[in-house]
């Protein structure tokens, strides 16, 4: 026998309860794995570039930009690329399916981002072949189902075509990978001057202007300049980085990192009063065994590191098993929502095991350790 | 109250005082207590309820401290040391053999034994064939991986004094050892401590409120209000 063997032996003399906080404990960190995994994800902003500008109207994104202002930004110090975008919003099949198409200048896309959306030329020149062609993300295509010379037929919430209709039907040219797992690939990319010339309103407007600042140009001095070159123009601007601005996208609706603080906090909370309210019984009903131990010539310290071990035990087969599920939810639910479990998210909550399971089992554990050994035998 | 087979005693208590408070009160055990035991003795220690003899018994295990006076047990001085001194010296030095045995009932019985070898530095190899050979000495070969809760009194009480004695510390304590037990289990486990002092010369102090157990002992004495009121030489 081995402390260790000494330990789990001693874990699972109640197996009721040992499952029951096993499972209390691997759910707070489902919660937490899907959550974190959703701030990391493509949904969030670790996949984005700070390397990147975004210039939109500064009175919203809603607000589109004159087409006009691109040789004036593409002038600006600082600027070595720049291309346009106009989204197409709508869905496929049904209301609930949601897709997003960028239109674009193909050319300046691949120069500014295409190794960060894995775009090559060949897919470039394929995208340009025809005017209604487009380019699927691989976490769309897969989640979808279509595949390379489809036909896809989007139904746009509000663009509609010169005649009214809001239905556009595009040809699928090519799939774009992402340069990794963390890179969004859920939408398709379409060509502007196809979009622009078909729709009934807002031509020659973009909503946004993306830009690669020059080697060695600080990307917080070029935005501010672009601004300031609008400042007083009838079309102010605000230009941030990609990682800034979906930041900010996010936050248009409510602040998402603290709504998932709020929410990790609130269920590792209740984690921790539960687990210290049944480990403070469990050890409470063994203080007749605790003086044995001490009889036996079990150290203070040994005491405690038995009582310590038995939690951090518990933390993690419920910590693995809940992370391990929201591996799987996050590969199963990934694509559509943005779930990427990273190494970081992973790391971080091996740090959350390790310190809740000692937290929780410090008071039982210092209960245990203190307790006189003629007080232990007093209680059978 | 001196050991007269040896005059270098290995349990020396000299001017023990030892009281509990209640309340305000302070109720006194001993007052001045003297006792001492030479070492490979087997001694009985009898007397009523609440005449000290759990109370001496906590003593020697380095359980309780006395107020005041000498404990000196194998040339330490438990009156001087620690808890934590206390403790790692009965790991050491001491085994207990309890009346209701004191079993872990999620451990098996080889694994109860084993576990006091947990704290010395041996591998696992050496602490399975340590653990073997008690609970073969005890007549318990082959029931390693019995669990306590299947076993009779006396086997649970012969699995007590293998994990007693696995350390191989020079002194055993037995409280009320065959309290719990019928007359031939009883018997069994008194003629096994009697074989453990003779053939492995382990000082044994017992507790106990049977006559009949006292007998195997080679020394007997009372214990009354704090203080020995009789010793007689047991056959």
């Amino acid at each position: 026998m081995t402390f260790f063997r000494f330990t789990w032996k001693n874990i699972w003399r109640k197996p009721l309860r040992t499952l029951l906080l096993t499972v209390c404990v691997s759910v707070a960190f489902l919660i937490y794995g899907l959550t974190a995994s959703f701030l990391a994800g493509a949904q969030g902003s670790a996949g984005s570039s700070d390397d990147i500008l975004g210039v939109m109207s500064s009175a919203g994104r809603s607000h589109p930009l004159p087409l006009a202002l691109l040789p004036r930004i593409t002038s600006t110090p600082g600027v070595a690329a720049v291309t346009y975008t106009a989204r197409l919003r709508g869905f496929v099949g049904t209301e609930k399916n949601v897709v997003n198409l960028t239109a674009t200048d193909p050319d300046a896309l691949l120069a500014i981002n295409g190794r960060e959306l894995g775009l090559s030329a060949d897919l470039v020149g394929a995208l340009g072949a025809a005017r209604d062609r487009i380019l699927v993300g691989r976490a769309l295509a897969d989640a979808q189902g279509w595949t390379v010379g489809q036909q896809v037929a989007l139904t746009a919430f509000q663009t509609a075509r010169q005649d009214g209709d809001r239905n556009w039907r595009f040809e699928i040219a090519g799939i774009f990978e992402g340069e990794n797992a963390s890179t969004d690939t859920y939408f398709m990319i379409g060509r502007y001057d196809y979009l622009n010339a078909a729709r009934a309103r807002d031509k020659d407007t973009v909503d946004a202007f993306i830009l690669r600042p020059g080697d060695g140009v600080s990307t917080g001095a070029l935005a501010a300049r672009i601004d300031a070159a609008f400042a007083n123009s009838a079309s102010p601007t605000r230009t941030q980085s990609e990682k800034q601005f979906l930041e900010a996208f996010l936050r248009q609706y409510a602040d998402v990192g603290l709504i998932i603080d709020l929410v990790v906090g609130a269920s590792f909370t209740t984690l921790l009063l539960i687990v210290v309210n049944t480990m403070v019984f469990a050890i409470r009903e063994r203080t007749f065994e605790i003086g044995l131990l001490k009889t036996l010539g079990f150290s203070r310290w040994r005491i405690l590191s038995l009582v310590l071990g038995e939690t951090l035990l518990i933390f993690l087969a419920g910590g693995v098993l809940g992370l391990a599920l929201a591996k799987l939810g996050a590969g199963i639910a990934g694509p559509a929502l943005g779930l990427i479990l990273s190494a970081v998210v992973l790391a971080k909550a091996l740090a959350l095991i390790l310190g809740l399971g000692l937290a929780t089992g410090a008071l039982p554990a210092a209960n245990a350790m203190r307790i006189p050994v003629t007080a232990a035998f007093r209680t059978r | 109250m001196t050991d007269r087979h040896d005059p270098a005693p290995y349990i020396d208590l000299k001017g023990i005082r030892k009281g509990y408070r209640i309340g305000t009160e302070t109720v006194s055990i001993f007052a001045d207590l003297d006792l001492a035991i030479a070492g490979g003795a087997f001694v009985a220690i009898m007397g009523p309820s609440g005449s000290g003899k759990s109370t001496l018994l906590n003593m020697l295990a380095g359980i309780e401290s006395p107020d005041a006076g000498q404990l000196m047990i194998g040339g330490n001085r438990l009156d001087r040391m620690g808890e934590a001194s206390r403790t790692a010296w009965r790991a050491h030095n001491m085994g207990m053999v309890f009346q209701f045995y004191n079993l872990l009932p999620m451990l098996t019985a080889a694994e109860n034994v084993e576990l006091p070898l947990l704290l010395k530095p041996l591998s696992g190899k050496e602490r399975r064939l340590r653990t073997e050979k008690v609970l073969d000495l005890v007549g318990l070969a082959g029931r390693e991986k019995q669990y306590p809760t299947r076993m009779s009194g006396g086997q649970q009480q012969r699995v007590g004094i293998a994990r007693a004695i696995v350390a191989d510390p020079g002194l055993l304590l037995c409280d009320e050892p065959t309290g719990d037990l019928d007359r031939k289990s009883a018997d069994d486990i008194l003629a096994m401590l009697g074989f453990l002092n003779r053939e492995l010369c382990k000082t044994i102090v017992m507790v106990t409120h049977d006559p009949q157990a006292a007998r195997h002992a080679n020394r007997v004495l009372h214990l009354d209000k704090g203080e020995f009121a009789e010793e007689r030489s047991a056959a």
